[in-house]
């Protein structure tokens, strides 16, 4: 293709671009329900984002804004033409809240996915590849923070970080929900990586002299790395809920510092009973729906790059003629 | 094999219909019998029952109804003997000696004599309990008898309010067969958590329920009713769904100022409110900046938006307040409305920051906690921080922080806090020597010598008269000087259902729930 | 052969609990000391003078310098004393057999709901692959599952409790059964029908509908999932062809063979679940108020109160570390691919 031809000066290059398209094929090959899934649980996805990066240019009012041209706004309004979905007690509008709402969500969850990553991936890749004592220490240290609930953990890490110079807020929050999932993500790498190393191709790297490192880089990582979208979106989901039943518990942000679902769900609680279903109502679904979407979109990862489960569309097959290098016989 | 299959799915589908049918048909309220018994429902948690180690309300309001002291509030807030019949005190105020009343017995048959109270004084200061009641008793020196009915207590200092201290729970009678005198009775020994009140504990479930029965030794008046069962909720949402569902009888601390207003509107339930003695307030570290400044504190008290706080957070459940001495009690008067205004003045600030070559606006922070006053500190110092903010003069930055790192840092780490108040006994003393005192219990920094004057002579003045005057004078030099800011007096509230009597005459300045004075038509 | 190997696994796994369950005390000591706030400070800053705190503290030892108390704790913990609570004098045997208990309960009957539904729904998804059973079973698996159990549980408060008014919204029984109904074993289901006590039974019931209803929907979003995935993985294997190609019946084929061998896996997912049920138990305990030991632990980290929170979380880590070596143990027999 055009692109090949003009990036691809290199055999290398070339290479990469291959790889990338393998890469990527079982997700242009997805049918059926794992495509569905797939395109839905991205498109619901991509609508938070939008919500949350725009969040400034979509939302009539400011998350705290609580008067506009010096009226101010009613309290616990019902939903009405210049509040679509009513107002809190604190005279703040709901849809607003919703929004940049979802604006703290993004924010919390990728500092959280950034932060485990690197902690998670790493550490699972050489513990996995080296094995020895700190294998078995790191597993000892991640199965014990595993054990732990990791509501309660997120919540410790909350109350350790509210009198740093942190403070409360969008970091704090990522930071527990980091501490919570880190295992899991290392978990999932080592094993991985500990039944790749195994595989000949990287014995054969071995025997060749690769150093480690290259060894990781070219042969595992990628390998290993194909695991870790479904897990992280599905992950994502997760840290999302944990964020959210930590606002909901009072751990989690404040609202001045910002909007958030899971707190404004917790003072709804308190007006419900009162009749007053709008304050709960839409943060509450706006949670489930960010996470459907993220599920969705995870599931459907998990289905079209697990190859148990992977259903191909049956098309044509092509032989490929071999590169002239690689002719068995003369 | 299918046709053993096919009847058992007909089984569950047959009897799946009939639990859906009774479960709609059922009246679930399965106890709504018991006809005499009140069931109470509260928020608070109970930490400890044991007298000599109890220093929070919640666990106050269970004590009060098994326990009694020498003097009391048996009527409204006016301070009477109750187990004593009267005490008398020697010139200097340090020693008073107390004429206990006869035959009166323990909720186990035990008589009550002068042992028993030397016995409940010693304890509490031997045992030293971690809740911190001993301290009310730090000028008590020895407490000894004459008699089976005389007591004596010698006093280290001066103190005027003697009786006041011993109608807290510091002075309560527990019988000294069953307290041990060096340990804490646990709060499900309920056996030996024995006291001369209206009732008995029979049974405590920790953060569930306790189940008062009525004192068949009781020396007082029948309680109104056959009973009492206190049951404990965590979130007031649950407790008024209860209430309108006929779960419980009555409710009482804490509901939200939202679920107040509601139910004001409800035909089945009765909102009882009146006047109380909790109050609000802001503290200021008077050492840090830039709260050092009296002109940067002058203009944050001409802006406080009282009216707003009272009517848009708490929809009237509370009302401005003007002195840390809330209205009712004697001695009360409004400085702060004399001195500030009744109503926030941004003209007045700008002048007052002017004057003072204080640049604006001005940053500062202001620091409140998240649910131990309820979830509306929250809306509360929001809209302080829009008064302020609107005034063009500051700008607020709200933090805050949970109340086990909150109550420590206090005056120590921050530069204005917000704090509540509820008292230990209801007289204005109460409400002014422990806020303005050097070395208060928040650390301020405050520290006034013509405060401490008054404050001396206050405790050593002997007559009513003369001790209204010291509070007077040293409620005026406190509004000037601006240690703290009082905001808010709240209503003591309880709301029970329409058939629910009695709640009204026990809604006092005291802010005790009698519980003996409800009954049920 | 197969014994010897299945006795070492075991010794094995036993051994590596030791350490872990270590680390697991060391950790919450840790977090629990430098947290800013002590539990003194708690329940009395704010009324009582700093000279006071500060003489209760050095009384209960906590002036002492950290690898003391460190000391202590383990001592203590050793000889099985987990102590009394700081902040309200309570034995911790005693919050454990309570409220221990009633979570026990909940737990028990909303694992019950998730089994039920996750497996029902489940099978049918997996067997009816990309049907709309499949598409429906899948969507109310996700949908079940990203919903917050707290927003759930107040939409279910509202729906039954509220509006309908068919079922209680709180606590494990009312006010007055509970008063009256006897203690054995702290379990009020238990309780009740030891005594006959039918009235208070059918009361108990009902409070256990909802909150066990909600946590155990909420979980079985995962059981769906994993069940689905696990019956499409038996469906491909070669002895179902061989069943086929045997000629028996379809049905029987499914049925007999595919989800007996699909249910397998329900032990291990059930033990993996306990941590999360355990930590999901705190917010339906929350929002249902009952009485269950994640809602005194969230009490208790409020108060900062120390003894309350190690206790605690000591014996929930080593409930979920006795569920998953059992889990594990169960699985090692029955499969030997997975001994170590």
């Amino acid at each position: 293709m055009a692109a090949s031809a003009v990036t691809a000066r290199t055999p290398h290059g070339r290479a990469r671009l291959i790889a990338l398209g393998h890469a990527t094929k079982p997700i242009r090959e997805a049918t059926g329900m794992a495509r569905a899934m797939l395109w839905s649980g991205a498109a619901i996805t991509l609508f938070f984002i939008v919500l949350g990066v725009f969040a400034q240019w979509i939302s009539p009012y400011g998350f705290g804004q609580y008067e506009s041209g010096g009226v101010r706004f009613p309290q616990l309004a019902h939903p009405s033409a210049k509040h679509l979905m009513g107002t809190t007690v604190q005279s703040s509008d709901v849809m607003a809240r919703v929004i940049w709402g979802a604006q703290t969500e993004l924010k919390v969850v990728a500092i959280a996915l950034v932060m485990s990553l690197s902690v998670g991936v790493p550490l699972g890749l050489i513990s996995g590849y080296f094995g020895g004592v700190l294998d078995r220490a790191l597993v000892l240290v991640m199965d014990a923070l595993f054990a732990f609930p990791y509501l309660l953990l997120a919540i410790v890490i909350a109350f350790l970080l509210s009198n740093s110079s942190i403070g409360a807020g969008v970091f704090t929050a990522a930071i527990a929900i980091t501490a919570a999932y880190v295992p899991l993500y290392f978990r999932v790498v080592r094993n991985h990586v500990i039944s790749v190393r195994e595989e000949p191709y990287v014995d054969a790297a071995r025997a060749l002299g690769a150093r480690p490192r290259t060894v990781i880089r070219k042969y595992v990582f990628f390998n290993v790395v194909q695991n870790v979208p479904p897990i992280a979106t599905l992950n994502a989901a997760d840290a999302i809920l944990l964020l959210a039943a930590l606002g909901f518990l009072g751990y989690g942000i404040q609202p001045t510092q910002g909007a958030e679902w899971g707190y404004d769900v917790s003072r709804a609680v308190s007006d419900a009973a009162s009749g007053i279903w709008w304050t709960g109502l839409f943060p509450g679904l706006a949670i489930v729906l960010l996470v459907t979407g993220l599920t969705l979109l995870g599931e459907g990862l998990n289905e079209t790059l697990n190859p148990v489960l992977r259903r191909r569309r049956f098309g044509t097959i092509e032989f490929n003629a071999l590169p002239e290098e690689v002719v068995p016989y003369e | 094999m299918g046709k053993r299959r096919r009847l058992l799915l007909a089984g569950v589908a047959v009897a799946a219909v009939t639990a859906a049918a009774s479960l709609a048909a059922s009246a679930y309220g399965g106890s709504k019998a018991g006809s005499n018994i009140i069931v109470d429902g509260t928020t608070g948690t109970v930490v400890n029952l044991d007298p000599a180690n109890q220093y929070d309300y919640d666990s106050f309001t269970v004590d009060l109804t098994m326990f009694q002291g020498l003097y009391g509030f048996p009527n409204g807030a006016k301070l009477a003997p109750v187990l004593a019949t009267g005490c008398s005190h020697s010139k200097n105020l340090k020693t008073w000696t107390c004429q206990l009343r006869h035959n009166v017995k323990f909720a186990n048959g035990d008589p009550m004599t002068s042992a028993d109270v030397k016995y409940s004084f010693d304890r509490v200061q031997k045992i030293k309990g971690d809740q911190g009641i001993w301290t009310l008793l730090t000028y008590l020196k020895t407490t000894t008898t004459s008699g089976p009915y005389t007591v004596v207590f010698h006093l280290t200092a001066p103190d005027s309010v003697w009786p006041y201290i011993l109608s807290t729970n510091a002075g309560y009678v527990v019988d000294h067969k069953t307290f041990p005198a060096n340990k804490i009775v646990p709060n499900t020994d309920v056996k030996d958590l024995i006291g001369t009140g209206p009732y008995q504990l029979t049974k405590f479930t920790p953060g569930q329920q306790a189940v008062l029965t009525p004192n068949k030794y009781y020396w007082g008046p029948k309680p109104k009713n056959g009973g009492v069962i206190i049951n404990y909720y965590s979130k007031s949402s649950t407790m008024k769904l209860d209430l309108e569902k006929g779960n419980i009888d009555m409710a009482f601390q804490t509901f939200t100022p939202t679920e107040i207003s509601a139910m004001q509107k409800e035909s089945g339930l009765v909102v009882h409110s009146a006047p109380g003695v909790v109050i609000r307030y802001l503290v200021f570290n008077v050492k840090r900046p830039p709260f050092n400044s009296l002109a940067v504190r002058k203009a944050i008290a001409y802006l406080f938006p009282r009216q707003d706080i009272a009517s848009r957070v708490y929809h009237n459940t509370v009302t401005p307040l003007y002195s840390m001495v809330p209205k009712g009690l004697p001695g009360a008067i409004e400085p702060y409305k004399t001195l500030y205004g009744a109503k926030p003045s941004v003209a007045k600030a700008k002048a007052v920051l002017k004057a003072a070559g204080v640049k604006t606006p001005m940053s500062i922070q202001l620091w409140w906690t998240p649910t131990h006053y309820g979830d509306a500190s929250s809306d509360e110092y929001i809209e302080i921080q829009r008064a302020l903010d609107a005034s063009h003069l500051f700008k607020v930055s709200l933090k805050s922080a949970e109340w086990a790192q909150y109550s420590g840092a206090l005056g120590k780490t921050y530069g204005a806090f917000q704090l509540g108040w509820f008292p230990d006994y209801p007289d204005a003393d109460d409400y002014t020597v422990s806020f303005y005192q050097t070395n208060s219990f928040y650390n301020n920094g405050y520290s006034n010598k013509t405060m401490d004057g008054l404050i001396a002579k206050e405790r050593a003045a002997r007559t009513t008269k003369s001790r209204i005057k010291y509070l007077e004078k040293m409620q005026t030099l406190a509004a000037k000087t601006l240690p703290t800011i009082p905001y808010w007096q709240g209503n003591m509230i309880a709301v029970g259902r329409s058939d629910v009597k009695g709640i009204d005459s026990t809604l006092d300045a005291t802010y005790y729930m009698r519980f003996w004075l409800i009954s049920k038509s | 052969m197969t014994g010897t190997s299945l006795r070492t696994y075991l010794i094995t796994r036993l051994a590596l609990v030791v350490p872990m369950v270590f680390i697991l005390l060391t950790l919450v000591f840790l977090l629990m000391r430098v947290a800013p706030g002590n539990p003194i400070e708690a329940s009395l800053g704010g009324h009582v003078p700093q000279a006071a705190i500060r003489q209760i503290e050095r009384r209960l030892g906590f002036d002492k310098p950290l690898y003391d108390q460190y000391g202590d704790y383990l001592w203590n913990i050793l000889r099985g004393n987990l102590g009394r609570t700081i902040t309200d004098n309570r034995p911790l045997s005693q919050i454990i057999e309570q409220n221990g208990a009633a979570t026990l309960e909940l737990t028990f009957f909303a694992m019950l709901v998730a089994i039920v539904v996750g497996v029902v729904i489940g099978l049918l998804a997996g067997r009816h692959r990309d049907t709309w059973l499949d598409v429906g079973g899948r969507l109310f698996g996700v949908f079940v599952y990203a919903t917050p159990v707290f927003f759930l549980g107040l939409m279910a408060q509202l729906v039954f409790g509220v509006w309908l008014g068919w079922l209680p919204i709180s606590d494990q029984a009312s006010p007055i059964t509970q008063a009256l109904l006897q203690t054995h074993t702290n379990i009020f289901f238990i309780d009740a029908i030891w005594d006959r006590n039918w009235a208070a039974l059918w009361d108990i019931v009902q409070h256990l509908i909802l909150p066990a209803t909600t946590l155990g929907l909420v979980t079985a979003g995962v059981f769906i999932r994993l069940i689905r995935v696990n019956v499409i993985r038996t469906l491909r294997d070669d002895y179902i062809e061989a069943a086929r190609a045997r000629g028996i019946v379809e049905r029987r084929v499914v049925f007999h063979h595919a989800f007996k061998n699909a249910l397998v896996p329900v032990i291990t997912i059930v033990g993996l679940n306990m941590a999360t049920l355990l930590g999901g138990a705190v917010l339906t305990e929350e929002t249902f108020n009952w009485p269950g030991i994640g809602h005194e632990l969230y009490l208790y980290l409020q108060d900062r109160d120390y003894t309350a929170v190690q206790g605690i979380i000591i014996v929930f880590a080593l409930v979920v570390v006795a569920v998953s070596l059992l889990v594990d143990f169960i699985n090692a027999f029955v499969d030997p691919r997975i001994r170590y």
